[in-house]
C-alpha cells in the first residue's frame, strides 16, 4: 500500500563546506573559452547566463575575469534600437527573459544610464496584454513569469507608472490556485519557480496581502524531502534551484523558519562538484551556473556568514537593493 | 542541466568527444549565420529553414528559431493569393509534424508547445479534435506534464468541451492513479465547491486517503475541500472521528494528524475541548515530523495563547 516518497540519499563522502575558490574558478572559466562546447552552444540563452555567473561572483565577494567596462558593453550590443527590447545575445530576438537579466546586470554594476532606458520601458510597455497579462515577446506567449520580469524590469527601473499595474494584479492574482499557490496562466498547477514569480511580483507591487500565507506557506514546507532538500512539486525530486525558488518565496512571506535549515544546507552543499566546482542540481550530477547561483543564494537566505545577503525578492545582493532606494514588500 | 549524471570518460574518449562537439558547434554556428543573413533580407530560403528545423530538433530551446519560423510562415501566407490554399496548408501541417517532433524527444520545450499552438492559431483548418486526441494520449504517458495540461485547457475551451465531459476525465484519472497531484490540480480547477458538489468530492478525496494515506497529493485536496465553510459541523465531526480510527492502523503517518489539526482548527469556535486535543496534536507533529517543527511551533503558540483567552 505504502509506497516509497522519491527523494535521493546524500553520499556521505559528499562536500561539507562550501568550496568558494573553486566556485570563482568555475564560473570564470566558464566564459573564458569561446569555443568551449556548452557555452558555444547556449549562445541563445547568454545574458541570463551572465547574470548567474556574475550575481554568483558578487555574493561571494569576488571578481569577474573580464573587466565591468567590456560586460556592461555586451550589454548595450545587445539591445535592440527598434524594439528596446535586450536579447541573449547577438544574432538572438529581444525577450523579456533577457531584457530583465540585461537590467539585472547593469543595476548590480550601477550602469543603468549605458543603454536606452526609455527603449527598455518602451519595450516593457508593449508586452502587455489587454487582461493585464505579459507575453514574453512580440510573438505573444504568455506566462506568469513574464509579469514577474515585467514588473522587476521597471521596479529596478523606477518605472512601474510605465504599465497597468493594477490589471498586471488582476491577472497575477488569477494565476492562483485551490493550493494558494501559482501556475503559469490562470488554472495552470502550482509549480514553485511559478510559486517564486507570483509571490515576487505581490512583494514588488506590495501586495503580498492577497496570498493567504499560511496556506501557501504550508504548501511550500511540505516540498522539504528527507533527504533535505526541496523539490519544485508534489512528488517530485529535490533539485538545488528549488533551494531558492522555495526558500526565498518562504522568506518573502516571512516563514523561512518553516524549512529544516540544517538539513537542506546539507543537501545544497553536497551539490557541489569537488573537482572543477559549480553546483549541480543533485548530487554527482554536471555543474552549471544556473544552479550555482541558486544553490549560493540560497544558502544567504539561510544565513550563511561568508555570502553576502541575498535580497529575496530579486535575487540581487540587498547592499544593491539598499543602493536602488528599492523596498520590496516582506512579510515578518 | 537537470538530471545529468557525471561520468568518469578515459583521455581518448575525451578527445573523441571533443572533436565530435568542435564539429557540432561549428555546424551550428554556420547554420545560425546563414539563417541570420536569410532573415535580413526578408525572404524565404529553403535551405536557411530546413537548417533551422534540424537545430530546433537537437535543441528545442533555441528561442530566435522558432521566432524565425513564424516570419516564414506569415511570409507565406502573404505570398499566397488563396489563404486557404493546399500547399499553405501543407507547410503549417509540416510546422506541426515538426514541434510534435521536438516534443517527443523534449517534452518539457515551452518554445515547441507555444510554436505548435501558434501554428494552428494561423492555419485555416486546424484539427482540435486531433490535438485533443493526441494531447490525452500524452497525458497518459507523463501525467504530471503540466505542459500537457495547460495545452488540454487551451483546447477544451476551443473546441468547447462541457465541463460533465472533463469532470469524468478527471474522475478516470484520479480512479485509475489517486497519487497524482496534477489530475487534483486539474479537478480542483473544475469544481466551484458548493452544497450540491462538496459531499461527492469529500467523499472522493476521502477514499483517496484511506487507500493511501502516505501518499501526499490528496491531502492538499482534502485540506481545500474542509476549508470551505459549507461544510457542516456534524461532517466535521464524523471526519475527525473516521481519521481516529485511520490512525490507529496508521500510528506514523503524519498527514492524519494534520488533518486532524484541520478538523479541530475550524471547530475550536464550537467547543473548548478541541483546543486542548490540538495542542496535543501539534506537540506530537513536531516529534514525528521534525522538518516542519518551526510551522509547528508556530502554531502550538497560537493555541496555547488562544487556550489563555
Amino acid at each position: 500500500m505504502a509506497k516509497l516518497m522519491k527523494d535521493i540519499e546524500v553520499p556521505s563522502d559528499a562536500p561539507k563546506e562550501i568550496l568558494f575558490e573553486k566556485h570563482v574558478q568555475f564560473i570564470n572559466e566558464y566564459g573564458k573559452d569561446e569555443d568551449n562546447f556548452e557555452y558555444g552552444m547556449t549562445d541563445y540563452l547568454r545574458l541570463s547566463g551572465m547574470y548567474w555567473g556574475l550575481t554568483a561572483l558578487e555574493l561571494i565577494n569576488a571578481q569577474p575575469s573580464q573587466c565591468k567596462d567590456n560586460i556592461i558593453d555586451y550589454v548595450k550590443k545587445c539591445q535592440d534600437t527598434n524594439s528596446g527590447g535586450i536579447s541573449a545575445c547577438t544574432g538572438h530576438d529581444p525577450h523579456i527573459l533577457h531584457t530583465l537579466c540585461g537590467i539585472q546586470i547593469l543595476a548590480m554594476y550601477d550602469r543603468v544610464d549605458a543603454i536606452d532606458v526609455e527603449g527598455v520601458v518602451k519595450y516593457v510597455k508593449s508586452l502587455q496584454q489587454p487582461d493585464g497579462s505579459f507575453s514574453g515577446d512580440k510573438w505573444g506567449e504568455i506566462d506568469l513569469r513574464f509579469s514577474f520580469c515585467s514588473v522587476m524590469t521597471l521596479s529596478l527601473l523606477n518605472r512601474l507608472d510605465a504599465i497597468d499595474l493594477e490589471k498586471a494584479i488582476e491577472y497575477v492574482e488569477k494565476c492562483k490556485n485551490f493550493d494558494e499557490g501559482f501556475g503559469s496562466r490562470p488554472q495552470s498547477e502550482s509549480h514553485a519557480g511559478l510559486i517564486f514569480c507570483g509571490v515576487g511580483f505581490l512583494s514588488l507591487v506590495n501586495r503580498l496581502d492577497i496570498i493567504n500565507r499560511d496556506s501557501l506557506a504550508w504548501w511550500l514546507c511540505e516540498r522539504q524531502l528527507p533527504s533535505g532538500g526541496l523539490c519544485g512539486r508534489p512528488e517530485k525530486l529535490p533539485d538545488v534551484c528549488y533551494s531558492w525558488w522555495v526558500l526565498s518565496s518562504l522568506a518573502m512571506l516571512g516563514r523561512l523558519h518553516w524549512v529544516d535549515g540544517d538539513s537542506l544546507k546539507t543537501f545544497i552543499l553536497a551539490c557541489q562538484d569537488a573537482e572543477i566546482g559549480g553546483f549541480t542540481d543533485r548530487p554527482g550530477n554536471v555543474p552549471d551556473p544556473f544552479h550555482t547561483i541558486f544553490g549560493l543564494a540560497a544558502l544567504s537566505l539561510l544565513g550563511e556568514k561568508h555570502i553576502q545577503q541575498v535580497n529575496p525578492t530579486y535575487c540581487m545582493p540587498q547592499s544593491v537593493i539598499e543602493r536602488l532606494g528599492l523596498k520590496p514588500q516582506i512579510l515578518t | 542541466m537537470h538530471g545529468r549524471l557525471k561520468v568518469k570518460t578515459t583521455e581518448e574518449q575525451k578527445a573523441e568527444k571533443h572533436r565530435e562537439q568542435q564539429k557540432k558547434l561549428v555546424a551550428y554556428r554556420m547554420g545560425m549565420k546563414k539563417i541570420a543573413l536569410s532573415r535580413s533580407s526578408d525572404s524565404y530560403d529553403p535551405e536557411s529553414f530546413a537548417i533551422s528545423a534540424q537545430l530546433l530538433c537537437v535543441n528545442p530551446d533555441i528561442y530566435t528559431l522558432w521566432n524565425y519560423r513564424k516570419e516564414v510562415a506569415l511570409l507565406q501566407r502573404n505570398s499566397q493569393n488563396d489563404s486557404e490554399s493546399e500547399e499553405f496548408i501543407n507547410f503549417l501541417n509540416r510546422e506541426v509534424d515538426l514541434t510534435e517532433q521536438c516534443l517527443l524527444s523534449n517534452p518539457k520545450s515551452y518554445g515547441s508547445w507555444y510554436h505548435r499552438y501558434w501554428i494552428l492559431m494561423i492555419h485555416p483548418q486546424p484539427n482540435w479534435e486531433k490535438e485533443f486526441n493526441l494531447c490525452t494520449k500524452y497525458i497518459t504517458y507523463d501525467d504530471r506534464n503540466f505542459h500537457c495540461w495547460d495545452y488540454r485547457r487551451l483546447l477544451v475551451n476551443k473546441i468547447g468541451i462541457t465541463l460533465p465531459v472533463e469532470l469524468k476525465f478527471s474522475t478516470d484519472r484520479l480512479n485509475n492513479n489517486f497519487s497524482n497531484y496534477s489530475s487534483w490540480h486539474y479537478r480542483s480547477t473544475l469544481r466551484k465547491l458548493d452544497e450540491n458538489c462538496i459531499e461527492e468530492e469529500l467523499n472522493l478525496v476521502q477514499s483517496a486517503v484511506f487507500t493511501d494515506p502516505a501518499d501526499s497529493s490528496a491531502w492538499f485536496y482534502l485540506r481545500w475541500v474542509l476549508s470551505h465553510p459549507i461544510l457542516s459541523i456534524q461532517k466535521r465531526q464524523e471526519l475527525l472521528e473516521a481519521f481516529e480510527e485511520l490512525q490507529e492502523l496508521e500510528p506514523d503517518c503524519k498527514w492524519i494528524l494534520l488533518a486532524k489539526c484541520w478538523l479541530t482548527g475550524s471547530l475550536v469556535l464550537s467547543d473548548k475541548e478541541y483546543i486542548d486535543r490540538r495542542i496535543q496534536f501539534y506537540s506530537e507533529l513536531t516529534k514525528l515530523d521534525k522538518l516542519r517543527k518551526g510551522q509547528y511551533e508556530d502554531y502550538l503558540k497560537l493555541a496555547e495563547k488562544k487556550m489563555k483567552t
